[in-house]
């Protein structure tokens, strides 16, 4: 119907995506519940090119009447806003099917009140003299789309996630230090059934993270200078999220993100020349990970997943791409747009993107190290417009001497340059080590999207890298 | 009635027999944004969103919907209550707000309501027209936002807000300037001003040099200054920050904490800024000063957080919404005292020798407890010398802590602009900082980055 509607008000292309959405989220806080919230929201998106200008308008209403009235207003404000380039599409074939999480258990066949008990127990478990606020989150997401295009693609996706995690926040004589499992900033997310909310073990993990965040109102500061580094799975995937992930995707590189999220240190033409880091780099963009965040049997545009590398032995070899910047940039298909909920236009996103393993164990990369630190856990993180200087902070660190771990070191800090650090990439542990971080707040876009995206990788080390900065 | 009024009363009647409040937000928005001088992303955006919260005997269930039909709030209704017969009973839950007398504000202005798609896409090219020597980079948008609340003990409350933004960063090969005005009517955004700001400011960076790291002297432009305090304020002046000893303010009420040039409020009253009548209980909004000529004078406060601090705090109109709850009541009207200073040449010329910061980008926090703070600049960074704008600087690596930029301020402006601050994730809700351009003595540079432009 809309996509009819579009075509009969003029458009040359049109898409149509029905996104019906609801999510759960329940967090605990000192052994009562913060939040217990259930949201849903539904409606229709719809997308389209009027004389080469694209055009977008939504509708709540699951109806013909939302469905046209989107439609029109689509088509409406693309001739209004009409530019003098003629968007061009790359050529795919129309899609077609249904596809569905594999999952085990559905998240949301577990009452609210299992929910909240699997919050409080972890909680429970996190409790230290120190540690004044405990806190403990679990969600669940299912998003059930549809895609119609005017070039015949009809996909019906129906993608279910869940995650959670743990925070311990310590203070004592004027110092706050925090600790989180599995990660800062929400935990860790997967699309997966309830089997990975258990197999999390939040409880289980949680006398740890307790003690740890207390241990570090007692640990010295991390000291400043030049060093080698080994960094933990979950760090290094924030690493590939920001200065691999968004600085190849097409749109920035293009300048199409630039008065928000930025654009990006790669030009078109660094495609299969640009060296972006040490040989031990494999980067590869993956919309087929069981588990991640950012699959997908099509992407929003109806383009099928697949499988390509970004970066192979440290060289520039892919972007990310739309149908658009695919057709513009003269390679590829796309396959890399995606859409927050029916009220947001599709952008080019990274579904999931993995730094791949090397070889050996982190104690191994650790013993290769007479003078160093170790670093764990995300703590903060900001990077440039062209994403060419980072610089992360982490929840933990320890000073490495001669190859073993020593003092506990709080306040850790790293800062570099894009290729530099890459480049001194030395190290990559093996599969053993390799773990998928599902991370569920990727803000790009005006007005602003949330994606969910996952990245798998190991533990990594580098060299000659400046640490320790402070204000 | 407003329609979104209506929605939280039928809501409530869903809920028949339960103890509940419902907030609604309706949105009606255009965002037109342009790149390379050429609109590509136009979105139109129509929603309705009620939250309805049951309380039941200290048991509290939350759940939204857009389903506004009679079927879609009787699952809304059935799903809350599902949701609060899930929780255990919370003994701090201060109970749903008694109704109290609501402030008249500003903000809402008919024409800037009416802006339709082609007005909006026209004021886009407006702006793409004026960027005569770069190419223009951003967007126009216009919305209007109603938002009410309704509750079962009486509480009925309602406004309706407008709120228009045109942002531009004008940018070529090695250049790049930035500039934006925001406003809840229309009529005060020219987005052919914005544009030729922007322009002006990139043709300055062309030649951009790099800069030693180390501790400068500086001036920070509102856009800067402004997406700075927002983040402080984000960890430091929120009453939960307080409650769980994460603020730097902890333990220093009353103390001599920045500058005595430097006063901070937190004021939606303010016909200045982008105003609001009350919170997302529905409880009255109050003018809060925050910083008082350097001293630290208090925080802001939801009732829930003023029930757990169990030491006579009162609600200062600052309940978040359902789903920024995690972080308690936060202040989204910050707004700095001006100081005497006609104009940022006047700040640059107190500076002598420094850096020149028109707006940072990406920003993070550090450390809570001491407000320390790491980020970009960008789109217009410059050096000071003898008194004097110089040369262009490439974007600067910063990490400061806010107290100690704020512990020796040179001076303010006379003048505040309003900075907008929303990134319009999820339902439209306008905010942004009022605060002219400040001078410091203590910008703490650690690295840098890429040069200006695209």
């Amino acid at each position: 119907m809309a996509v009819e509607a579009a075509l009969a008000a003029g458009a040359s292309y049109a898409d149509a995506r029905v996104v019906l959405r609801r999510n759960q989220n329940v967090s605990t806080k000192n052994g009562r519940v913060e939040n217990l919230l259930d949201v849903e929201s539904e409606g229709i998106g719809v997308r389209v090119l009027v004389g080469g200008a694209w055009g977008f308008a939504c509708d709540r209403r699951l109806s013909d009447e939302g469905a046209r009235a989107a439609a029109r207003r689509a088509t409406g404000f693309a001739r209004a806003a009409a530019g003098r380039h003629d968007r061009r599409l790359a050529p795919v074939e129309a899609s077609s099917g249904v596809y569905r999480t594999p999952l085990e258990r559905d998240p949301f066949d577990v009452s609210l009140s299992d929910k909240v008990e699997h919050c409080l127990r972890a909680e429970q478990a996190l409790a230290h003299a120190d540690v004044k606020v405990t806190q403990a989150f679990v969600r669940a997401q299912r998003e059930h789309k549809f895609l119609v295009s005017s070039e015949g693609s009809d996909v019906e996706q129906e993608l279910v996630e869940c995650g959670g995690g743990i925070d311990a926040l310590a203070a004592r004589d004027g110092l706050f230090q925090m600790r989180s499992y599995p990660s800062a900033h929400g935990g860790w997310s997967a699309q997966a059934g309830w089997e990975f909310v258990d197999g999390l073990g939040l409880e289980r993990e949680a006398p740890r993270v307790g003690e740890q965040a207390a241990a570090l109102l007692s640990a010295d500061p991390c000291p400043a200078g030049v060093t080698t580094i080994v960094v933990d799975a979950e760090q290094v995937a924030l690493q590939v999220h920001e200065s691999v992930g968004h600085p190849t995707e097409l749109d920035r590189v293009y300048g199409t993100e630039a008065s928000y999220a930025g654009t990006s240190f790669l030009k078109p033409d660094d495609l299969a020349s640009l060296r972006y880091g040490s040989e031990h780099m494999n980067v590869t963009a993956d919309s087929t990970t069981p588990g991640g965040l950012g699959t997908f049997a099509f992407d929003d545009e109806g383009v099928a997943a697949d499988r390509d590398p970004i970066v192979a032995d440290g060289v520039l070899r892919g972007f990310l791409t739309s149908r658009e910047t695919a057709a513009r940039i003269g390679a590829g298909r796309g396959g890399s747009m995606r859409a927050d909920g029916w009220s947001r236009m599709p952008l080019v996103r990274m579904s999931n993107l993995h730094l791949e393993p090397g070889e050996g164990s982190l104690e191994e990369l650790v013993g290769g190290v007479d003078d160093g630190v170790y670093l764990e856990t995300n703590k903060s993180w900001s990077i440039d417009d062209k994403r060419l200087n980072f610089q992360f902070g982490t929840q933990i660190a320890w000073e490495i001497k001669s190859g073993k771990l020593g003092r506990m070191l709080r306040d850790a800090t790293y800062t570099g340059i894009t290729p530099v650090f890459w480049g001194s990439l030395d190290a990559v542990a093996g599969r053993d080590e390799w773990r998928l971080s599902g991370l569920t707040n990727c803000g790009k876009g005006q007005p602003g999207q949330s994606a969910h995206v996952s990245h798998g990788a190991s533990p990594a080390r580098f060299t000659d890298v400046q640490i320790g900065v402070r204000g | 009635m407003s329609r979104a009024a209506d929605v939280a009363a039928s809501a409530l009647e869903a809920a028949a027999g339960e103890q509940a409040d419902a907030l609604v937000v309706a949105e009606r928005s255009g965002l037109a944004r342009f790149a390379a001088s050429e609109v590509h992303q136009p979105t139109l955006i129509e929603d309705v969103v009620v939250i309805l919260r049951v309380a039941r005997d200290g048991q509290i269930g939350i759940a939204s919907t857009n389903r506004i039909e009679s079927e879609g709030l009787r699952e809304l209704a059935a799903r809350a209550g599902e949701a609060a017969d899930s929780a255990p009973r919370d003994d701090d839950f201060a109970g749903l707000a008694d109704p109290e007398p609501l402030p008249e504000v500003a903000g809402c202005d008919d024409a800037t309501a009416e802006l339709g798609p082609d007005d909006q896409a026209r004021l886009a090219a407006s702006a793409i027209a004026a960027a005569t020597d770069y190419p223009a980079y951003g967007y126009f948008t216009s919305g209007v936002t109603e938002l009410a609340v309704a509750s079962t003990k009486g509480v009925s409350a309602s406004q309706l807000m407008t709120d228009a933004t045109a942002l531009v960063i004008a940018a070529g090969e090695g250049a790049s300037g930035y500039a934006d005005r925001t406003s809840w009517s229309a009529g005060e955004v020219d987005p052919a001003e914005v544009a030729r700001e922007a322009g002006e400011k990139a043709a300055r960076t062309v030649g951009a040099r790099t800069l030693d790291a180390g501790h400068y002297r500086a001036v920070l432009e509102p856009y800067a200054f402004a997406e700075l305090l927002q983040y402080f304020a984000y960890v430091c002046f929120g009453a939960q920050s307080l409650l769980e000893e994460r603020s730097y303010f902890c333990g220093r009420l009353g103390e001599r904490v920045f500058d005595e040039k430097v006063s901070i409020a937190d004021d939606a009253l303010d016909p200045r800024g982008l105003p609001k009548a009350f919170d997302f209980e529905g409880m009255p909004k109050q003018r809060v000063q925050l910083v008082e000529e350097g001293v630290a004078r208090g925080f802001v406060w939801d009732r829930q957080t003023a029930a757990r601090a169990r030491d006579g705090a009162a609600t200062t109109g600052h309940a978040p919404p359902p789903s920024l709850r995690e972080y308690g009541p936060l202040p989204f009207a910050l707004s700095v005292a001006p100081g005497e200073a006609d104009s940022a040449d006047d700040l640059v010329a107190l500076v002598g020798d420094g850096i020149y910061v028109t707006r940072l980008h990406y920003l993070s926090i550090v450390d809570p407890r001491e407000g320390v703070i790491t980020g970009m600049t960008r789109d217009g960074t410059f050096r000071i010398r003898e008194g004097r704008v110089a040369e262009p600087l490439v974007n600067l690596r910063f990490t400061v802590s806010v107290p100690e930029l704020l512990a020796e301020v040179p001076g303010l402006t006379r003048e505040p602009k309003l900075a907008n601050q929303s990134d319009y994730y999820g339902e439209r809700f306008p905010y942004g900082v009022l605060t002219p351009a400040i001078a410091t003595t203590d910008f703490n540079v650690n690295g840098v980055g890429s040069a200006p432009g695209i």
